[in-house]
């Protein structure tokens, strides 16, 4: 048996699953997925030490400007206002409103040399989600989702992927790794606490897989078989041990006043206690980048928010040591144009793909490199290029997923998970 | 209504020379146009259009002079007209076998939800079901058609339609406005073509010193809330336009050349060009301080006069869009969007339409756009003629491969609002729980049916909410149920009451021993209402 075996896709019928197949190779013993199982099955220590690999993905929803963030343009009327400071990185500068990140610069890498292809926020956020474009029938998944996929243990009680804010879906990976969607972060999920317990409930659902199992006629059996799939993640959710990562509970004000009083310090605090708890994927969000205008008016608080959340999650996986094995990237849709624009009241920048940047870091992610070099203008890319496709296959290498892979899609067409990207060796180690 | 379009037309015979400026422009499809005199007037002698009545005028005195009307008298397109089409050009391509026709149980439970946007009730059931009527299934889709939900059930779609991608500022819009306008519209059976005409023509001005909040940019008056819904911005009316009303993406061409279709970004600025207050400018692709003028133009090259006012400018442009019979977009894109609602699937994904080759059964789907202008764009004319097709009444089937299409209609699963309805027919009036149905099922309409999916969220969410299930315990079926002696009666009952068909002898067996095994009968039927409400069958069109 071999590991392919082991990530079968959930097809159009729903009738395979990865659990079904392990059931069916473990004669029906599931609880025996352990690591001795999975020896059984001839499974390599590659995969078993991919066992506990886990991402945070910060998105920046509205796309921040490239020269108000990590390549600034000092002395260039492009530049705008926007003053700079030295980073932990030898010659390397950051805009002024990254101050908690520059101390850590040392400590993880930034790619100044982003080359986009969309640059509608609908477009651009599905393609640095998912490293496709969206263009044609087929619906790519969300990296989360296809780390959920690859990584992720089928039978947690607890969703492989968890979004604090609505996002990009699986695609054609289905609702088997699907985002979990938490509305407001540092609170239980809604609705999460059941009605009845014991036998009471264990009646009702025994009750209610036979009812599905009714839906009989063949077409809708693909929804009464999803069906039946989330109701049970739902009901192993319920009665999670670990449902407690949501919250903050048990943390000290001081954690609590280093991620920041605000929704997105909240988030990154729980993304932390998710990872910890052995969620593979959480995506965190901070929105209000699309400063069309008064950019220098909003600029200081979006940052500042950003700054204290994300250098605290940094330092908070540091020293929990969980770094090695957490990648953490920050990214938005796009860039914005490094003219700025004639907008009243005031000014700010428009929507831009030619260049962006952004920080990633943890995992095999090398520290203190910085990758690529545009123009002093800002507008053009002067060094080391690197696409979308480029970012995704480092992004798969660093959770140590092959990039090149084929998942086969439900009506059966094969596809490459990076098809033209090369990752940037110089930042992994 | 035709005979107060005749009225008008004699009153307004005077506006007729002026819109010929106008009219000329799409004058290589009028060849079958009646005609008419030609007088060379200014075009700044448009009518003033102050009042939105003055538009629909405008737009109506348009439609006139187009072919749509008159072509109406030869032609006739009936339900069974398109099934020996469509079959025709099934069979050509596939061997799947098409899927027997739905006994009227499945058949009556069906047509409520995709007319009514509910369930049917118990009583209804049993009427239809103990009829003999040879007709009864075409009598049912005429009173539903006539009934204000029908009316109500498509103006929230297209609420939601319109509003799911807006990021309008919520002080500026009124999305209930907007519906309850588009209900009295459908409730008349108004034209498409009308009602498109007053959103996309529609110029919100912003009353003096008030605020948005205040009614300030008159969004109480509904049919401004699409330009609202789209901030105002020529961009975004532009773009939602080409795609909610034509079926064509044109939005990623604001940035670049559409890379795998023919529309260029000169195009979609030309477009947006028409719904600019002033001089539109169209910003340099790589340096956003060099700025060009751009004139309004059409998608097919149809210029107005330069010397129209914005709103005359709004009108001319709904014109070309709604009636222009090369315009074929316009009327294939209701149609597709309905049919993707009634069968599951649409002939092309509704909202994203590529070159016409991914158009598939393109003849078929031609020829219904075709008749429903000519049927004035009446959309009643447009469900009767699929609810009562064979194709709409074919039992469900997932169909995977493209010339299997309609071979089957597609289950599919219900609308937030459908969902909530259902619940509320159950459980009576609750706003926050509705709203909490509504936002955890809540999906973009114009995503193709078989896209739509579940979420661990919405099962938590039937299972658990306290509102939803307190009242589920306490609710006049709950009552009525538990005056029941009979087993077998009390089983029957809850699964007409929730799931809207009679259970099977197993299901019957099932609970009947449920029932007899426990001990609290109270608890055992509470349990019963549990697991009906929570089964994917509540949840899912058959």
């Amino acid at each position: 048996m071999n590991n392919n075996l082991l990530h079968v896709n959930l097809n159009a019928g729903g009738d395979i699953t990865r659990r079904n197949l392990l059931r069916l190779a473990g004669g029906g013993f599931a609880s025996l997925a352990g690591a001795g199982f999975l020896k059984s099955l001839g499974v390599n220590a590659e995969e078993l030490k991919r066992q506990g690999r886990s991402c945070i993905m910060v998105f920046l929803n509205g796309a921040p400007s490239q020269m108000e963030t990590w390549d600034p343009k000092p002395g260039h009327e492009n530049g705008g206002p926007t003053k700079t400071i030295q980073t932990a990185q030898p010659g390397v500068e950051f805009a002024e409103y990254w101050p908690k990140l520059a101390k850590l610069a040392g400590e993880f890498s930034v790619i100044r040399s982003m080359k986009g292809k969309e640059a509608a926020h609908e477009r651009g956020r599905f393609h640095l989600r998912t490293g496709h474009r969206l263009l044609g029938p087929t619906r790519f998944p969300h990296f989360g989702s296809l780390v959920a996929h690859k990584l992720g243990d089928p039978e947690s009680d607890i969703p492989n992927f968890v979004s604090l804010g609505n996002t990009v879906s699986s695609g054609f990976l289905g609702v088997e790794v699907a985002p979990f969607i938490v509305d407001q972060a540092g609170q239980l999920p809604a609705n999460v606490k059941a009605m009845q317990t014991g036998p009471r409930q264990q009646r009702r659902m025994e009750l209610l897989s036979l009812q599905d199992q009714d839906l009989g006629t063949s077409g809708a059996k693909r929804i009464a078989h999803e069906h039946q799939e989330l109701y049970r993640k739902a009901s192993k959710l319920m009665t999670s041990s670990r449902l407690n990562a949501f919250t903050l509970a048990g943390e000290s004000d001081k954690t609590k006043q280093s991620y920041g009083n605000h929704a997105f310090g909240k988030s990154c605090l729980v993304a932390r206690r998710l990872v910890e708890s052995g969620v593979p994927f959480v995506e965190v969000q901070r929105g209000g980048w699309d400063m069309h205008q008064s950019l220098w008016q909003n600029i200081p608080k979006t940052a500042g928010e950003v700054d204290q959340g994300v250098s605290a999650l940094w330092e908070d996986l540091r020293d929990r040591g969980l770094l090695e094995k957490t990648l953490v990237v920050c990214l938005g849709e796009f860039g914005r144009t490094p003219k700025i624009n004639q907008k009243t009241p005031a000014v700010g920048r428009d929507h831009w793909a030619k260049n962006f940047n952004l920080l990633i870091g943890g995992s095999s992610i090398r520290g203190g490199v910085c990758v690529g070099q545009t123009s002093p203008d800002g507008l053009d890319i002067t060094d080391r290029p690197v696409s979308v496709e480029d970012l995704f296959a480092t992004l798969c290498t660093a959770m140590d997923m092959d990039p090149y892979e084929e998942l086969i899609t439900p009506e059966g067409r094969p596809l490459q998970i990076v098809s033209e990207g090369f990752e940037v060796s110089e930042i992994l180690s | 209504m035709h005979e107060r379009f005749r009225r008008l037309r004699r009153r307004l015979i005077c506006y007729l020379a002026c819109l010929s400026g106008v009219l000329l422009l799409a004058s290589q499809c009028v060849e079958a146009a009646p005609p008419r005199k030609k007088k060379a007037n200014p075009a700044n002698r448009l009518p003033a259009l102050k009042e939105s009545e003055d538009k629909l005028k405008f737009l109506e005195q348009i439609r006139s002079s187009f072919p749509t009307v008159r072509s109406r008298r030869t032609s006739t397109y009936g339900s069974s007209d398109l099934d020996e089409q469509l079959e025709k050009y099934i069979s050509r391509e596939t061997r799947t076998p098409l899927a027997p026709i739905v006994d009227d149980a499945t058949f009556v439970r069906r047509v409520y939800l995709d007319v009514a946007g509910r369930f049917p009730t118990s009583d209804e059931i049993q009427q239809f079901v103990s009829s003999s009527a040879p007709d009864k299934r075409s009598v049912l889709i005429d009173e539903l058609l006539e009934t204000e939900e029908f009316a109500r059930k498509l103006a929230r779609y297209w609420r939601t339609v319109v509003f799911s991608e807006s990021n309008a500022n919520r002080n500026s819009v009124n999305p209930q406005a907007f519906e309850d306008w588009l209900f009295e519209e459908f409730d008349a059976d108004s034209g498409w073509d009308r009602m498109v005409g007053e959103m996309v023509s529609a110029t919100p001005q912003r009353k003096k010193d008030t605020k948005p909040q205040d009614n300030g940019w008159h969004q109480d008056h509904g049919p401004n809330n699409f330009v609202l819904a789209n901030e105002r911005k020529p961009e975004l009316i532009a773009s939602a336009t080409a795609r909610l009303f034509m079926g064509i993406s044109i939005g990623c061409a604001e940035c670049h050349d559409h890379p795998f279709d023919k529309w260029k970004r000169e195009q979609f600025h030309e477009m947006a060009a028409f719904f600019s207050p002033g001089r539109y400018y169209m910003t340099d692709q790589y340096d956003p301080t060099k700025k060009s003028v751009v004139e309004a133009k059409f998608l097919l090259g149809e210029k107005p006069p330069k010397v129209l006012k914005p709103d005359q400018r709004r009108v001319a442009g709904a014109a070309y869009l709604i009636y222009n019979p090369d315009n074929y977009w316009f009327a294939r894109a209701f149609v597709n969007r309905v049919w993707n609602e009634l069968l599951g699937d649409g002939f092309y994904s509704v909202d994203s339409l590529g070159p016409d080759k991914e158009v598939m059964h393109q003849l078929v789907v031609n020829r219904l756009a075709a008749s429903f202008r000519y049927e004035e764009f009446k959309p009643k004319w447009l469900y009767r003629t699929i609810l009562n097709s064979r194709a709409y009444q074919r039992e469900t089937r997932t169909v995977e491969r493209p010339e299997d299409l309609f071979t089957a209609v597609r289950p599919a699963r219900l609308r937030p609002y459908e969902i909530s309805d259902n619940v509320e027919q159950l459980v009576g009036e609750n706003k926050g729980l509705s709203n909490a149905i509504n936002r955890t099922f809540e999906q973009d309409p114009s995503i193709p049916q078989r896209d739509l999916e579940g979420s661990i969220q919405q099962a938590l969410l039937m299972m658990n909410n306290g509102t939803l299930n307190n009242k589920l315990i306490n609710s006049p079926l709950k009552k009525q149920l538990m005056k029941i002696q009979d087993s077998k009666a009390l089983v029957t009952e809850a699964f007409v009451s929730i799931l809207a068909r009679e259970p099977t002898d197993e299901e019957l067996s099932r609970y009947q021993e449920y029932l007899k095994a426990s001990n609290k009968r109270n608890e055992a039927v509470d349990d019963i209402l549990w697991v009906l409400v929570n089964s994917s069958e509540f949840i899912t069109k058959r």
